[in-house]
């Protein structure tokens, strides 16, 4: 069996990868796709521990899994809104540079 | 049971003027003044009823119902119909009734006839309510009643802006009056636990002579009584009064509700009695009242300023009475007192009315022959308020100086210089009274042929309560003979309610004698100079008199510059002060407040910094400070 | 039943968004308002008591019994008049408007009847929300800079008492919200713990009383709000901050209470006399009303900190009082702006020739306001200053002074609005009018005349308020209470009857295991610690 430390390690660095995305991209729809990468990268480490606690017999071991459903879930809900919001500005602006938007704060 | 049905009257008047009042126009003219004096007279019915029902019994209490309730303090209201609250009921519904019909005809035409007479109703409910009261609270109740249809009555032509004006002036004084009387209330319930005027003059019967409570209480008192007595330092109001109609003047501004304070010393005799300090300083007060007043009316001009005056003086005459422990002695001067000044006013009333509202002295004279029956009976009351031998006036205001004579409980507060004062003011009484009526009925005539022409004389219906006051202003005297040579009836008859702890010397017969040899002397040597002065010498002496006192008269013009020291020290100031806290409570409080809104302000700023609106600063900061957070876990939380 | 008075104008509020016919909106807001009254008239006291919020130990408790009663009787007494004005005057979204005004009814009766803090603190706030939103849409000019100050004044305010509130049980290790529960635990917490948190009510109550110097906000409310004073008739239903202390502050904190009493009522006396001197020099009819109203509030105020049942008693009656006259009084101001379209007293002036019922009207609410005996401020007046006599007697003096100035400032607005020389000639009161204010003219007699059988109720309340506070607590005698009044000579502290405390034992029944060992060993902890 693959070690639990292996996937820990592969979704740390999925994480680091989507969180440099974040900060470093200015395309709203790359900050998207980045922030994906860091549920993802959650998600992964969420069913490896799972594994690993229902290999050691414990009950609470669906409880990770079941935290993944709803984490995808919600990403699903976050992208048919976020997409939504996304369109929207693009029609106005023309653009999906976030920091053009700065303008919109109070 | 003839005796508690009389606790219907104030609910008779009280109905009459709800009748009045709230009909108002609809009535026609003569109706609402029928309806009114019919309540009334009803009212006074009662009162007789009940008079004649306590020559067999001294007191019956009525109650009425729980009013105040609260941690063990409760206070029930009723009425006690005694001696002393019947003879009031007597002299506010008797001489209430006369004023009445007489306003029938003096308020005739007037287009507020009905609201008039509503207001007369309601205040005779509230004096009423004043007099039967068994407890201060009650009294209290009537006490602002009365003053609250003084005010109203007062600036009955509202229009003009003088009489408003003085109506306010009068609730005003009048409301500093009743904060003393509220302060007395709370210092008897802190003392006693009760405000049941029997039972606060029993604890204060049990209480030592001069205890400071009782003192503090007294004072109170004698604040309040002061405000509705008009007597110094608060007696600015009543002068100012007379901008009411007549009739008002005469009953509320001379017979009844100003006797209110006498009233109160009075019936609160027992607490009295127990405290000299306070008793001395009533008396005092009244002393001086009675000469500042007195003083004043020698300059005035003003026919029924005059009389305010007069009143102002002889209700001081009032107070020492009461405050030397006589307390009938007081309350009898009340009683006649009622007659002849409600007398001289509505005499006065039927002089103006004839005159069509001239009010001016000095515009008066001769008028004798105009109006027979108005001179006659006012010259029966000049002479019984001047102290003239054998008529009402002198009885009463004998029994006072000799009660102040003799009195024990202010002796050590200059007993026989009081009785100097009065005898003082009794001579003055006599001579501007006699100026008075020597100015508006005799001498040459200073009005225009125009206005002689219209004069005449007033109808039968303002003439017959003329005459019926003149009638008891002379008889009224013989109930209250002096005791030393003959019965008392009225000391006897009130003896229930008014024996208390204060003492009087007897003196020798002869002394009596001599003090009220004394007093005859002051009236008539009073009216005879007035006689030497205005009929012999046409008011020659009294014009070198105000040049040679020049300062003084003035000032006594300007009745000792009251007014104008209280707009200095109170009216004024109070106005600057409200303006101001008005603007500092707009500027310091508020902008205060604000100012500490506007550094939360500031501060938000400052932090609004961060919301660069950047989302990816944003994310750093998030990202930043979830691994710091996992630092700190890992490097505190290490030993968990 | 007490959840009736909840339930009758909630109900009647919600029908209210219903789509439907003005008309039909006005004449279900009269009928469900008439209920109510006829409810909190007839209906004997009863008390409810439902485990609610288990986690935080909060129930849903309400009592009908003792001042409560009053006060909502005679509010629901004005809220009648205000609907039928509402519905009649206002120029839009009536049916909202009566929504809301019923909404605050029942809040404002929750808020009276609630015996948890946490309901309580849930029905103060849920007051709050209606009055903002009735500034807000229909005020004045100036209506947004006032519900802001408003806003800022009551939120901030509450803010505190909140933090207070989620102390209180911790602290004193109670075993739930109620009253009753507090009540035991809450006299053990040390003084200075007590004067903490009673800082924190006093500022949400001050705020709302209100008390020199957090009043700013109560001239400008009136001010703004709608010129017919439908709006300002519900503020002075809105006057909690008395009750507030009465209910909650002093019994649950005596020793605090006791110490702090000299600082309030010196506040309080203040206020009095001060906003009485102001009211005698303003020419605005309203911002004239919110400043008398200000001073009654104030001589409430020297009555509830004189911590005697007399005082108690008079200052509980002295605010249902006030509701009648001074929601009078903004309705009649309401009436002369109908006929002039100005609040200033100068577009003023011999009114009482051409109107003279209104004239009459307007004297007899504004005598009753300034405490003439006989009609309805009397008795609660006369008692609050009483007992703050009875208590402090200088304070008390400074306090009656303001009976003078409530002299000068009556008579000065009747002089300048109906008396003198007659301006333009305006219409006299319409049947409507009268209608409109016969039930305040009724309240005003009934609580003038009569206040015994409603002082009795408000009394059985305070007694049991002024016998905690007169009781030393923590094993020692607070200093303060030397300046209390000899039991000797002033019959009302003196304990008649002892109040019932729950026995312990009762308490630890109710609690859950857990918090019966952990709160009382936490007090332990407290109370040792200081």
């Amino acid at each position: 069996m693959v070690p639990t430390e292996y996937y820990v390690a592969l979704s740390a660095i999925i994480f680091t990868i989507g969180a440099l995305g974040v900060l470093t991209r200015r395309s709203a729809i790359m900050i998207f796709l980045s922030v994906e990468l860091m549920l993802n990268a959650a998600n992964l480490a969420l069913v490896a521990y799972a594994r690993q606690w229902s290999a050691a017999g414990a009950d609470v071991a669906l409880s990770g899994q079941a935290a993944v459903f709803i984490i995808l879930a919600i990403a699903a809900a976050e992208v048919a809104v976020g997409l939504g919001i996304l369109v929207a500005i693009f029609r106005y602006r023309a653009s999906s540079d976030v920091d053009g938007l700065a303008q919109v704060r109070l | 049971m003839t005796v508690a049905i009389a606790a219907f009257a104030p609910l008779i008047t009280l109905l009459g003027a709800l009748t009045t009042g709230l009909l108002g126009k609809k009535l026609k003219e003569p109706w609402a003044g029928i309806i009114a004096s019919s309540a009334v007279g009803l009212a006074f019915g009662l009162a007789c009823l009940a008079f004649i029902g306590l020559t067999q019994t001294d007191s019956v209490r009525v109650p009425l119902w729980s009013y105040l309730q609260a941690g063990g303090f409760n206070l029930s209201l009723g009425f006690v119909l005694d001696r002393l609250s019947v003879l009031m009921m007597l002299i506010i519904t008797g001489v209430g009734l006369l004023i009445h019909i007489y306003s029938l005809g003096y308020m005739h035409g007037d287009v507020n006839f009905s609201r008039y007479f509503a207001y007369l109703n309601l205040f005779v409910t509230a004096m009423l309510i004043l007099v039967l009261a068994d407890s201060y609270l009650l009294t209290f109740i009537g006490w602002e009643g009365v003053g609250v249809c003084s005010y109203l009555l007062i600036g009955f032509w509202y229009g003009e802006r003088v009489n408003a004006d003085a109506a306010r002036k009068a609730f005003i004084v009048n409301r500093v009056g009743d904060v003393g009387f509220l302060l007395a209330m709370f210092t008897c319930v802190l003392a006693f636990g009760t405000l049941n005027i029997t039972e606060v003059g029993e604890a204060a019967r049990g209480l030592e002579s001069g205890s400071t409570i009782l003192t503090v209480i007294g004072l109170f008192f004698l604040l309040a009584a002061a405000g509705k007595s008009a007597q110094l330092p608060l007696q600015v109001w009543l002068p100012d009064a007379m901008a009411g109609p007549t009739p008002v003047s005469a009953l509320i501004h001379a017979a009844t509700m100003v006797t209110a304070g006498v009233y109160l010393v009075a019936r609160s005799g027992a607490l009295f009695a127990q405290t000299p300090q306070a008793s001395a300083a009533v008396a005092w007060v009244g002393a001086l009242t009675a000469i500042v007043a007195a003083a004043t009316a020698f300059t005035q001009t003003d026919i029924k300023k005059i009389l305010a005056y007069s009143t102002v003086s002889q209700l001081g005459y009032m107070f020492v009475g009461v405050g030397v422990g006589a307390y009938w002695a007081g309350m009898f001067h009340v009683f006649t007192h009622a007659f002849f000044k409600a007398l001289l006013f509505l005499a006065a009333g039927s002089v103006i009315h004839a005159m069509h509202e001239e009010q001016d002295v000095r515009n008066m004279g001769g008028l004798a022959k105009h109006l027979p029956i108005t001179h006659l009976t006012a010259l029966t009351a000049v002479l019984a308020i001047s102290g003239v031998p054998l008529l009402a006036g002198f009885f009463s205001k004998d029994a006072i100086l000799a009660s102040a004579f003799n009195s024990q409980l202010v002796a050590g507060y200059g007993s026989h210089l009081l009785y100097l004062v009065l005898l003082g003011g009794a001579a003055m009484t006599a001579f501007y009274m006699f100026r008075w009526y020597y100015l508006v009925f005799q001498g040459e005539e200073r009005f225009d042929l125009e206005t002689r022409r219209k004069l005449h004389e007033s109808p039968m219906v303002m003439t017959l309560p003329l005459m019926i006051l003149a009638f008891m202003s002379v008889v009224a005297g013989y109930l209250g003979l002096p005791e030393f040579a003959f019965t008392n009836r009225f000391e006897l008859w009130l003896a229930p309610v008014t024996e208390t702890a204060a003492s009087f010397a007897h003196p020798p017969a002869i002394i009596e004698w001599i003090l009220m040899t004394l007093s005859i002397a002051a009236s008539l040597g009073g009216l005879g100079y007035a006689y030497w002065v205005y009929a012999l010498k046409n008011g020659e002496p009294a014009k070198q008199w105000a040049q040679t006192l020049g300062q003084f008269t003035a000032l006594a013009n300007s009745a000792f510059g009251f007014d104008w020291l209280y707009k200095r020290i109170f009216t004024r100031p109070a106005e600057q002060l409200a303006a101001v806290s008005s603007e500092s409570d707009k500027v310091v409080v508020d902008d205060g407040i604000r100012g500490s809104l506007t550094s939360v302000g500031v501060l938000s700023k400052m932090f609004s910094v961060f919301q660069s609106g950047f989302v990816r600063a944003y994310a750093l900061a998030i990202l930043s400070g979830v691994a710091l957070l996992i630092v700190v876990v890992l490097v505190a939380g290490g030993g968990q | 039943m007490s959840l009736l008075l909840i339930v009758l104008p909630l109900v009647t509020s919600l029908m209210l968004w219903l789509p439907m016919d003005v008309l039909a909106k006005r004449m279900i807001a009269i009928v469900g308002s008439s209920l109510t009254f006829i409810a909190a008239l007839v209906l004997p006291a009863t008390r409810v008591d439902v485990r609610w919020l288990p986690g935080l130990e909060a129930y849903f408790s309400i009592d009908s019994s003792g001042a409560a009663r009053t006060l909502i009787l005679v509010a629901a007494l004005m809220v009648i008049p205000t609907t039928v004005v509402a519905g009649q005057v206002l120029e839009r979204h009536k049916g909202t408007f009566l929504a809301l005004l019923l909404l605050m009814q029942a809040s404002l009766n929750g808020l009276f009847l609630a015996k948890d803090l946490v309901l309580y603190y849930i029905f103060w706030e849920a007051t709050l929300i209606p009055s903002i939103i009735m500034l807000g849409v229909w005020g004045g000019e100036k209506r947004r800079e006032a519900a802001l100050k408003y806003l800022v004044y009551a939120v901030t305010s509450s803010f505190l008492m909140l933090i207070a509130i989620l102390a209180l049980r911790p602290l004193s290790g109670a075993a739930s919200y109620r009253l009753a529960d507090l009540l035991v635990a809450t006299p053990q917490l040390a003084p200075s713990v007590q004067i903490s948190l009673f800082l924190g009510f006093a500022v949400a109550f001050a705020v709302k009383v209100p008390l020199m110097p957090l009043h700013m906000w109560l001239p400008d409310f009136h001010e703004q709000n709608h010129p017919s004073g439908v709006a300002d008739v519900a503020g002075t239903l809105y006057k909690v901050g008395a009750w507030g202390f009465f209910a909650w502050a002093l019994p649950l904190l005596p020793a605090a209470a006791a110490s702090l009493s000299p600082l309030m009522m010196t506040l309080a006396a203040i206020t009095a006399l001060y906003a009485a001197i102001i009211a005698t020099a303003q020419t605005n009819l309203k911002r004239f009303l919110a400043y008398a109203s200000l001073s009654h509030m104030g001589i409430a105020g020297v009555g509830v900190f004189a911590l005697n049942a007399t005082g108690l008693s008079g200052a509980m009656y002295l605010i249902a009082a006030q509701m009648a006259s001074t929601g009078g009084l903004f309705l009649i101001a309401g009436m002369l702006y109908a006929r002039r379209g100005s609040f200033e007293m100068d577009d003023y002036g011999g009114l009482a020739k051409s109107a003279p019922t209104l004239a009459a009207i307007s004297m007899f609410v504004l005598f009753a306001s300034i405490g003439v005996p006989g009609l309805s401020n009397f008795p609660g007046e006369f008692m609050s200053l009483m007992g703050a006599y009875q208590a402090f007697p200088v304070l008390g003096v400074v306090a009656t002074l303001a009976v003078i100035a409530a002299g000068v400032y009556g008579v000065n607005m009747f002089q300048r609005v109906y008396q003198g020389q007659e301006t333009t000639p305006v219409n006299d009161v319409s049947l409507f009018e009268v209608l409109v204010l016969v039930p305040v003219v009724g309240g005003i007699l009934w609580l003038g005349i009569a206040p015994s059988p409603q002082l009795a109720q408000i009394d059985a309340q305070a007694r049991l308020g002024a016998q905690r506070l007169s009781v030393p607590v923590h094993g020692e005698v607070v200093p303060e209470n030397e300046l209390l009044p000899e039991p000797s000579t002033v019959p009302d502290t003196a304990p008649e009857e002892t109040p019932a405390p729950v026995p312990e034992e009762d308490i630890r029944e109710r609690m859950p295991d857990t918090l019966a060992s952990t709160s009382w060993s936490n007090l332990q902890n407290l109370v040792g610690g200081n």
